[in-house]
């Protein structure tokens, strides 16, 4: 007697190289519609040379994120810094983080609407449309439903959001590639003025160092300010180590596609976009256009007007579009986030309940897209406030995951898959002088940016503080309530049938193969399988059996205990650290053997992996299989049992 | 593998035995059976006797002129997880060393007899066989594991349980496997 439960968990999918870059990319190269608008209010006309810097060091930020996902698979600054340096600075880094979280979505929002607006206000007269919009009003209306349009989509799955990035980033690339091509010929016709050089710092854009305007010793400091007030440019990157989970096989190697394309990408369009605004929009109209500088670089194209505002309309609907897309993307990088804080008994587990339909994380969502409906609100459309509040949570998460990263190098010295470069080996010590030089770098900018934006201190210390209390409170009523149970365990939605032939629904791979697996601890033959395993041809089902007998077989309830969530914890654990597609499967039985026996039938299995048992000899187990493989064979498939376990392997076909 | 590390212990004259190993993949049930081990055991025995009962037919047919070890063996490997399906089949086996083929009997019980180890099911048939105690024979014992519990269904049980006799039992059998 069976009855079966399938386990669900929106995680069980993997995700390709360029749909994470895409996700990533939708937070980071849509500051190319806004960021030069921000800088040069605050620096000059010089701003785009600052943002291609930034954009620049993005690179060895990107490899720092490859050295610390390679270590954590559910890794981001959190993780990275509680295991270096202890809960209470992690606590302190991913608060700064979230409010970045925050920030990105609402500027991004807010910043689509005012594009919007402009659109409508430019092309309604000449439509001979006596009608306009305000466009700090019409932002925050806008902004409003794009969060609440993405707080939807979020709710129902990454996979189909990471379909939407894609999407949105083809689009954004035949846009930018409109724009080079319309821009070369401007360039052509009028040539172009090169940005200047010269920095000039408003009285704002100098913040608390304003009295030592004029000083050699700010003098000096020029060059960390402007690249502080250009570091919003780097938004995003923190996302990609919350999609690594969800990375497909090979998975560091893919990591490393994944980052040098959003390297290029972001380079390319952000910097030259910057670059070609300042270029061509004359001075006296780029003013005009702070809010909404792509649409004055499609003004200011060689060629009619009617056609200039066609491009302005194309370049604002692909704006609105990835603004829009980098909404999504806060939303997935902060689930992630609070996902990780979770897993580490952060948060209550009420707040770890799985949407019963989609199996996301939803109480999670709502909470943090309530904190950017809010900001939306509170902002009430001004995008260069947005602006200066941002890259508070950037600069300084990035600062302690730097730290963090380079105290692991002495603090865990096993095999890194990958690190950053320029390490000097001394008298049997290795230094890491590339980390070093990063975190200093990072650190100098998160310093000087606290004292030159007075919005970002102000606010993100505060929000930082708020969100570090509720952790902290959070953590405490959670450990009283779990005071003996400490370890991760993954949430499951579970799936009642009361036969086999429901794992049928979810298997259509030609090819299917089912690992038994029965202690947490014993693993090694699913790591073997996972290795060996191509989520493309072959479906693999991991399975288990609660063995019941007499009415506690027919009173069997739909919950897992704890030792079978601390099992298919681990499963998924190993399935997301290869990045391969597992199927888990929970029977319930009166005899594993029959469980397992029926079980390959079901699914079509051609070959059932086991793993060494403790209890059992190899020759007993093969036995057992072979005795109930053949009672309840109806077809005369093959299959292939193999027993695996370090330094064994066993192969028989029947 | 650990069932080829297995080293032949004994050094008993090789008895007379049914298919060669090698020949096995696909083999025939009944051809590993003869008439004369095939058994209709008295009412009132239990498990333990049908076997003695067995073994002594299986080893008298192959010409072994002692039982007992094959007992212990087959009756050690009782001890281990269990050779009954809830077909109501036993499955009772063991590897041997010092036989060169498979050596099989068979006992149909018109009264079946409860399982000492699980309570709840009644045997019907019980189905002996050793195989060589040799690495490359393995595979061959898995198979006929695996061929005898397709083989023997319930209907075919029912059937046997119904039969007259040791030669109408084996004609169901190889009437079905045909």
């Amino acid at each position: 007697m069976t009855e079966v439960v399938v386990l669900t968990t929106a995680m069980l999918s993997f995700i390709s190289f360029w749909r994470a870059a895409a996700i990533v990319l939708c937070d980071m190269a849509s500051t190319a519609w806004y960021i030069g608008g921000i800088v040069e209010t605050a620096i000059g006309p010089a701003a785009p040379w600052m943002i291609i810097a930034v954009l620049l060091c993005a690179a060895p930020v990107l490899a720092l994120y490859v050295e610390a996902s390679g270590m954590f698979v559910r890794g981001g600054v959190y993780k990275v810094v509680r295991e270096s340096m202890g809960g209470t600075l992690a606590k302190i880094s991913v608060s700064a983080l979230m409010f970045d979280y925050v920030l990105t979505g609402a500027i991004s929002s807010v910043s689509a609407g005012q594009y919007l607006a402009g659109l409508v206000n430019t092309a309604f007269p000449r439509l001979h449309i006596h009608w306009s919009v305000d466009p700090k009003s019409f932002s925050v209306v806008f902004a409003l439903a794009v969060i609440l349009y993405f707080w939807r989509q979020n709710v129902r799955g990454i996979e189909e959001s990471s379909d939407k990035a894609v999407k949105i980033m083809s689009l954004v690339t035949v846009m930018g590639a409109v724009v080079f091509a319309w821009s070369a010929y401007t360039v052509w016709i009028r040539g172009l003025r090169w940005p200047p050089h010269a920095l000039h710092f408003t009285k704002e854009s100098l913040g608390w160092l304003a009295p030592l305007s004029g000083t050699a010793g700010l003098a000096k400091l020029g060059l960390l300010i402007a690249f502080g007030h250009a570091f919003l440019g780097m938004s995003g990157l923190e996302t990609l180590a919350q999609v690594y989970r969800e990375m497909e096989a090979p998975k560091l190697p893919n990591l490393k596609r994944a980052a040098l394309l959003i390297f290029f990408y972001a380079l390319i369009l952000t910097g030259t976009v910057s670059v070609l605004a300042v270029g061509l929009i004359p001075d006296a109209v780029r003013a005009g256009y702070s809010d909404n500088l792509l649409s004055g670089l499609a003004m200011s194209m060689a060629g009619p007007h009617a056609l200039k505002l066609v491009l302005q309309a194309f370049v604002v609907v692909v704006g609105v579009v990835i603004l829009s897309g980098a909404v999504n993307t806060s939303i997935m990088g902060a689930n992630g986030v609070l996902n990780r804080l979770a897993e580490d008994g952060i948060f209550v587990d009420w707040f770890r309940g799985l949407h019963p339909r989609y199996g996301t994380t939803n109480r999670m969502i709502n909470l943090f897209v309530l904190l950017q409906v809010a900001t939306v609100i509170l902002c009430r459309g001004d995008v260069y406030l947005l602006g200066e509040a941002y890259a508070f949570g950037v600069i300084w998460s990035f600062v302690f995951k730097a730290a963090a990263v380079f105290v692991l190098r002495f603090k865990d010295k096993s095999k890194r898959e990958w690190k950053v470069p320029l390490n000097l080996t001394v008298g049997g010590v290795e230094w890491p002088i590339g980390l070093a030089l990063i975190f200093l770098l990072l650190l100098a900018v998160g310093v000087v940016n606290l004292a030159t934006k007075k919005v970002a201190t102000v606010s993100g210390v505060a929000f930082t503080a708020a969100f570090f209390a509720l952790f902290s409170v959070s953590e405490r009523l959670n450990r009283r309530a779990h005071a003996k149970d400490e370890e991760h365990r993954e949430k499951f939605n579970l799936r009642r049938a009361e036969d086999l032939r429901i794992a049928g629904e979810r298997i259509q791979r030609p090819t299917r193969v089912l690992v038994a697996v029965r202690d947490p601890n014993n693993l090694y033959h699913l790591n073997k399988a996972l290795e060996g395993h191509d989520s493309e041809t072959q479906d693999l089902v991991v399975f288990t059996s609660r063995i019941r007998k007499g009415l506690a077989l027919v009173d069997e309830t739909v919950q897992m205990d704890s030792d079978e969530q601390k099992l298919f914890t681990k499963v998924i654990e190993a399935a997301e650290k290869h990045g391969k597609t597992v199927t888990p499967m929970l029977v319930v039985s009166n005899e594993p053997f029959y469980a397992i026996s029926q079980a390959a039938q079901a699914v079509g299995a051609s070959e059932v992996v086991f793993g060494v048992s403790a209890k059992l000899s190899t020759d007993a187990q093969l036995e057992r299989l072979a005795m109930t493989w053949g009672s309840l064979q109806t077809d005369k498939q093959p299959v292939r049992f193999r027993i695996l376990g370090p330094g064994v392997e066993h192969a028989v076909d029947l | 593998m650990s069932w080829f590390q297995k080293k032949a212990t004994g050094s008993d004259e090789p008895a007379k035995s049914g298919p060669a190993p090698r020949a096995a993949k696909g083999i025939k049930i009944s051809t590993l059976l003869a008439q004369e081990a095939v058994l209709f055991p008295a009412e009132g025995r239990d498990k333990g006797a049908v076997l003695e009962e067995l073994v002594a037919a299986v080893c008298r047919r192959a010409g072994a002129a002692d039982p007992a070890p094959f007992l212990a063996k087959v009756l050690e490997r009782e001890q281990g997880i269990s050779t009954t399906l809830d077909t109501g089949l036993s499955l009772p086996h063991a590897r041997m060393d010092g036989i060169d083929g498979v050596l099989a009997g068979m006992a149909v019980l018109k009264t079946p007899i409860p399982d000492p180890n699980q309570a709840d099911v009644q045997i019907r048939v019980v189905f002996l066989f050793f195989s060589p105690n040799r690495q490359e024979a393995f595979p061959v014992h898995l198979q006929i594991l695996r061929g005898i519990s397709s083989l023997f269904q319930p209907a075919l049980i029912d059937q046997l349980t119904a039969a007259s006799g040791p030669s109408a039992a084996l004609e169901l059998i190889r009437k079905v496997e045909a």
